[in-house]
């Protein structure tokens, strides 16, 4: 059997993206074969059929072409859950200050988001991360792995810069050492296209 | 009147002991347990604002160093307008990311949804049943100490003694005087059992029966 083969065996397969570091260990090989091979299976899905593989959230997965959106959409009929302008502020927010607390939300948009924040968590968009060393011990949010793979991004790197410099830049630097910076693909990226409809 | 003049700042609070008042407090609750409870609230909430204003005053506050150059943009706090490219970036992205399909993962099954059968049972009848109950419930009488509170393993083995073999409605299974917090926290063990296949629950058009699992129906 081929590497590139059992790459994409394992990519066609897999429900979250897969890192190359990964897909190594379990395919044992070195990771500098495992991403020669990813770059050479993304130029063969591009060329031919309907697939193609990208980098998301992280990692790597394979999907469908944009162009057979509608087909495809057609047969899933997934149900569009639309994020509203308030939520889509608190996640801006949430994704360029993180780790945040509620209050300091509050304070940047001048209203209360304890519900934006909740339904952002329920959404798994947004997480629990730490609490903030100061009186009450307030606890801080940040963004998932879904988040990324729900904007189609594969860092919050790729998100503009808005502040004149990435805001994100010292992202896990304040946190907790116990508390992980994000949390793992497996329990975050599980639920996503369920909730997009089966997607 | 301390609470006044703390208030308008006429006395500083860290000049003030307020141990004592806090025991006086207590004991004047202990004493006068059966009073006005909107007397008795309405003193606990101006002790609870003394003692935050008392805590506030001990900690130190940070010496802030006056920012300079760089450090002054960097330390004011973004408006939400700041956000707007972001978001359109954001609604960019999603729009993008709608085009893509990816396989769907599988159900794994949930740990806490153990499945269990209701039958024809609805979670609004098992509401109704509660609401009962709570109609029957006395107010939580004022204590300044809190009760020692049972697990909910050890209310869950309580509950299942009290289920009768055969099915009955609470108002039989449930008898003698209990507080609101009590029916809480035996519906929460009975619903726990329901759960968990030992308890089974049926329905009528009046009300909602109950008994421990096991028993054919009769």
């Amino acid at each position: 059997m081929r590497l590139i083969d059992k790459v994409e065996a394992v990519l066609f397969i897999a429900d979250s993206p897969l890192t190359a570091d990964y897909l190594a260990s379990l395919i044992g090989v070195p990771i500098f074969e495992v991403e020669d091979v990813l770059e050479r299976l993304g130029g063969k899905l591009q060329n031919n059929g309907p697939l193609q593989l990208i980098r998301i959230a992280g990692g790597f997965q394979v999907c469908t072409k944009p162009e057979y959106a509608d087909l495809v959409a057609q047969f899933l009929q997934p149900q569009k859950h639309k994020l509203s302008r308030s939520l889509l502020e608190v996640l801006a927010v949430v994704a360029y200050r993180q780790p945040i607390t509620m209050g300091e939300i509050d304070e940047i948009r001048g209203v209360q988001s304890d519900y934006g924040l909740r339904q952002l968590v329920e959404k798994r968009l947004v997480v629990e991360i730490g609490r903030k060393s100061s009186p009450g011990r307030p606890l801080l949010y940040g963004t998932t792995q879904q988040f990324l793979h729900t904007f189609n991004l594969q860092s919050l790197e790729e998100l503009p810069d808005i502040f004149g410099r990435k805001a994100f830049e010292a992202i896990g630097s304040d946190l907790p050492p116990e508390q992980p910076a994000l949390p793992t693909l497996e329990s975050e990226t599980g639920g996503l296209v369920e909730e997009e409809g089966a997607d | 009147m301390l609470f006044l003049m703390v208030k308008d700042r006429k006395i500083d609070l860290l000049d003030v002991p307020l141990a004592p008042i806090c025991e006086a407090y207590f004991r004047y609750l202990l004493q006068n347990h059966r009073e006005d409870l909107e007397r008795s609230a309405a003193a606990l909430a101006a002790l609870a604002y003394l003692l935050e204003r008392k805590a506030w005053a001990l900690i130190p506050a940070p010496e802030e160093a006056e920012p300079e150059g760089d450090d002054l943009l960097e330390e004011v706090e973004p408006y939400v307008q700041d956000f707007h490219p972001a978001i359109v970036e954001l609604l960019g992205r999603r729009e993008i990311r709608e085009k893509l399909f990816f396989r769907t993962p599988g159900q794994g099954e949930l740990p806490y949804e153990l499945p269990f059968d209701t039958s024809d049972v609805t979670a609004g009848d098992l509401a109704r049943a509660f609401e009962r109950l709570m109609e029957r419930a006395k107010p939580d009488p004022v204590t300044p100490m809190s009760k020692p509170r049972r697990s909910l393993t050890e209310m869950m083995v309580l509950v299942m003694k009290e289920l009768p073999a055969d099915f009955a409605s609470l108002d039989v299974i449930v008898v003698g005087d209990f507080t609101r917090s009590e029916v809480v926290w035996w519906f929460l063990a009975l619903l726990e059992l329901i759960r968990l296949g030992q308890a089974e629950v049926s329905v009528s058009e009046t009300d909602v029966f109950f008994r421990r699992a096991g028993h054919e129906t009769d």
